[in-house]
């Protein structure tokens, strides 16, 4: 499955998210988006709304139960969270591995 | 109150901030503006009724526990262990003993009612033994909650078992509480806001009272224009005909509770008539309907003339069809108007419409179970009027006759209820619970009265009120609010006879009235410069008592209890 396909379950998942959050609080759906950091816009419950609802997504459409908590608390230069494009290059790897 | 954002307090013993979020972008009306408490601080708060978020007035508070936090008894039935009913029961009483220490700090309190995640198998074969297993003491803990706020009646218990049910599965998550404290997955949350502005719009006077339906393959199936009444699908031992009578023996429980049916369909009347009138299996008669247009104009226009007929507003208004072309038209023309999405298959009508969150309301009269009744008499007196030339006639024909009370107990519920509901014949617009309508009426100085109307085709039930502030000899009149239903009758001068004959007798001098303007209530402007009071200004209205004020020829007015002995 391409990256392609990762990006489309984390864009539905921003959607989700985007429900609940405040307008300046919103996150874009695009490549770049910094998800956690000092310019990340999802506080840690967000992190956690998003983590749950993206495992849940992606078990829905791969059909493959990942977990992504340990992660949460993972804020250096390699969390899968930095940005939406490495988020989908991470999911990538670990479903097709 | 539709412009203004509604302001609501969130207290719980998880992390409810997803709530929150939900509910503040939430584009329905009525818009809301929620702030949530630290969680795990309801006991602390609920204990101090000075506490500094109790004096910020919010228009609402959802409270929403977990069970075994606030009742710790039922921790040990989680834990298996033995436990007393009466122990768990006293605790609840305790709880909700502390819900009622801030009855006075909101105007609507909210209170999901407890449950448990559907993962928890508790007993199983045993748990819904009587007094033992968690599943049955839960039930009992509910009920008792229940119970006990039965009588605060600006509280009410949400049904949250609902919400996990509609969520299936997803409605708890572990992960979601173990790494963010939070109890229920976000299906939940949806759920629950839906509810929640459900109930404020039936708090807030915004539910809808009419249900507009197309006929052909709405209520029926097929077109009884081409097919004739005899042959339209409708019962018989066929599923999809059996659908339609559900259908329409849902729409007839409707009325039950208050809700208006009427008819806006593309047909010939006479057309139509036969098969509602002479169809066997018909479940909806004729006099089921408040109101009709049966012709070849546009929907949304026959729409706007119907209610305009009834004396409602657009935004009371669900429109059913099953035509989606029909229902886009609508929805563009008229926007206050809801047009659920209907379904194409005939055998979800019934759960469709029985699914619809927009009818709740906060209370039960005995107006609004025979509201249906009342229009179908309306109608008739309108038949009636197109008959008599004059409206002096028509009135004289209608043996009118209008009983006048000051506020009692028994009255409270419907008071309020019309007092805030009532847009158009309203002088000041003032919005109360039933408790700060009590004390605002037991001031001294201060009157207020009831007024109930019936006529030759029935009970139109309480729907009038007046109340008046007396100051050095001048009674001002604080409220003049009158149902739609029976505006044009003279109830007005009736309502206006009562008080400036109160006045005369209680040795006053002068009844004034002013007018507060809203964007809905012009027709009492209108009243008031016609009602023969003095225009002192353009909205201040006065009445000088040494001149009787006349009481219309046509009413016969029953006094009930015109006290006049307890002036200040």
């Amino acid at each position: 499955m391409s990256n392609e396909k990762y990006l489309h379950i984390i864009y539905a998942v921003i959607d989700e998210i985007n429900e609940q959050l405040d307008k300046n609080q919103r996150l874009e759906k695009s490549r770049d988006t910094v998800l956690v950091g000092q310019s990340g816009k999802l506080d840690s419950l967000g992190m956690v709304n998003f983590i749950v609802g993206l495992e849940q997504k992606v078990e829905e459409e791969t059909g493959k139960e990942i977990s992504l908590a340990d992660q949460m608390l993972n804020m250096g230069n390699d969390s899968p969270f930095r940005t939406v494009e490495w988020l989908a290059q991470y999911l990538s790897s670990i479903v097709e591995e | 109150m539709a412009s203004d954002k509604l302001r609501g307090i969130l207290l719980s013993d998880f992390n409810i901030q997803n709530l929150a979020g939900y509910l503040n972008n939430n584009p329905d009306e009525p818009g809301v503006e929620v702030k949530e408490a630290p969680f795990g601080q309801v006991i602390p708060l609920l204990v101090d009724p000075n506490a500094e978020i109790w004096q910020k007035n919010y228009d609402f508070a959802v409270i929403w526990t977990q069970p075994e936090s606030v009742v710790p008894s039922f921790q040990k039935a989680l834990n298996f262990e033995s436990v007393n009913m009466t122990t768990i029961l006293g605790q609840v009483d305790e709880y909700t003993l502390l819900l009622k220490n801030i009855r006075d700090k909101v105007k609507t309190l909210f209170v999901p009612s407890w449950v448990l995640p559907t993962y928890h198998r508790g007993w199983g074969l045993l748990d819904s033994k009587s007094g033992f297993g968690t599943c049955d003491i839960l039930m009992q803990m509910n009920i008792r909650l229940s119970h006990n706020l039965d009588d605060v009646g600006h509280y009410y218990v949400l049904n949250t078992r609902k919400w996990t049910e509609n969520s299936g599965k997803a409605a708890f998550n572990p992960k979601m509480y173990y790494m963010g404290k939070i109890a229920f997955a976000n299906p939940v949350f949806v759920e629950a806001m839906n509810d929640v502005k459900a109930a404020l719009r039936a708090v807030s006077g915004l539910s809808k009272k009419l249900i507009i339906l197309d006929l052909d393959d709405t209520l029926w199936g097929g077109i009884v224009g081409d097919l004739g009444w005899e042959n339209i699908r409708l019962g018989g031992h066929d599923p999809t005909g059996e659908a339609f009578v559900d259908f329409q023996k849902a729409l007839k429980s409707f009325t039950n509770r208050g809700l208006l049916l009427g008819i806006v369909s593309k047909n010939e009347e006479d057309i139509a008539f036969d098969a509602i009138n002479k169809h066997p299996e018909m479940a909806l008669r004729q006099d089921d309907f408040a109101g009709w247009r049966i012709n070849w104009q546009d929907k949304a226009q026959n729409i706007v003339d119907l209610v305009r007929d009834l004396n409602l507003g657009l935004q009371s208004v669900v429109f059913i069809d099953d035509n989606p072309v029909e229902r886009a038209r609508v929805r563009e023309a008229l926007p206050e108007v809801l047009v659920p999405e209907w379904p194409a298959d005939k055998m979800l009508y019934k759960s469709s419409l029985l699914s619809l969150n927009c009818f709740d309301t906060p209370g039960v009269s005995q107006e609004d179970l025979a509201r249906s009744k009342m229009y179908v008499s309306e109608r008739k007196r309108k038949d009636l009027k197109d008959e008599v030339s004059s409206l002096n006639d028509w009135l004289a024909t209608l043996e009118m006759k209008v009983e006048v009370n000051e506020l009692n107990a028994v009255d409270l519920s419907r008071t309020a209820q019309l007092l805030n509901k009532t847009n158009q014949m309203n002088l000041s617009t003032r919005r109360m619970t039933e408790q700060e309508l009590l004390d605002w009426a037991g001031q001294p100085g201060r009157k207020l009265w009831t007024f109930r109307v019936f006529d030759k085709f029935g009970d139109s039930g309480l729907t009038g009120i007046a109340s008046i502030n007396i100051k050095n000899k001048e009674a001002r009149i604080v409220d003049f609010v009158l149902s739609c239903r029976v505006m044009g009758r003279k109830v007005e001068e009736t309502m206006l006879f009562t008080v400036c004959d109160f006045a005369a007798s209680a040795g006053l001098e002068k009844v004034t009235a002013k007018y507060l303007p809203t964007h809905k209530n012009n027709p009492c402007l209108q009243f008031f410069k016609d009602s023969g009071l003095k225009a002192t200004t353009g909205d201040l209205f006065t009445w000088d008592v040494k001149n009787p004020y006349p009481l219309p020829p046509h009413i016969n007015l029953i006094k009930n209890n015109g006290k006049t002995d307890d002036l200040p």
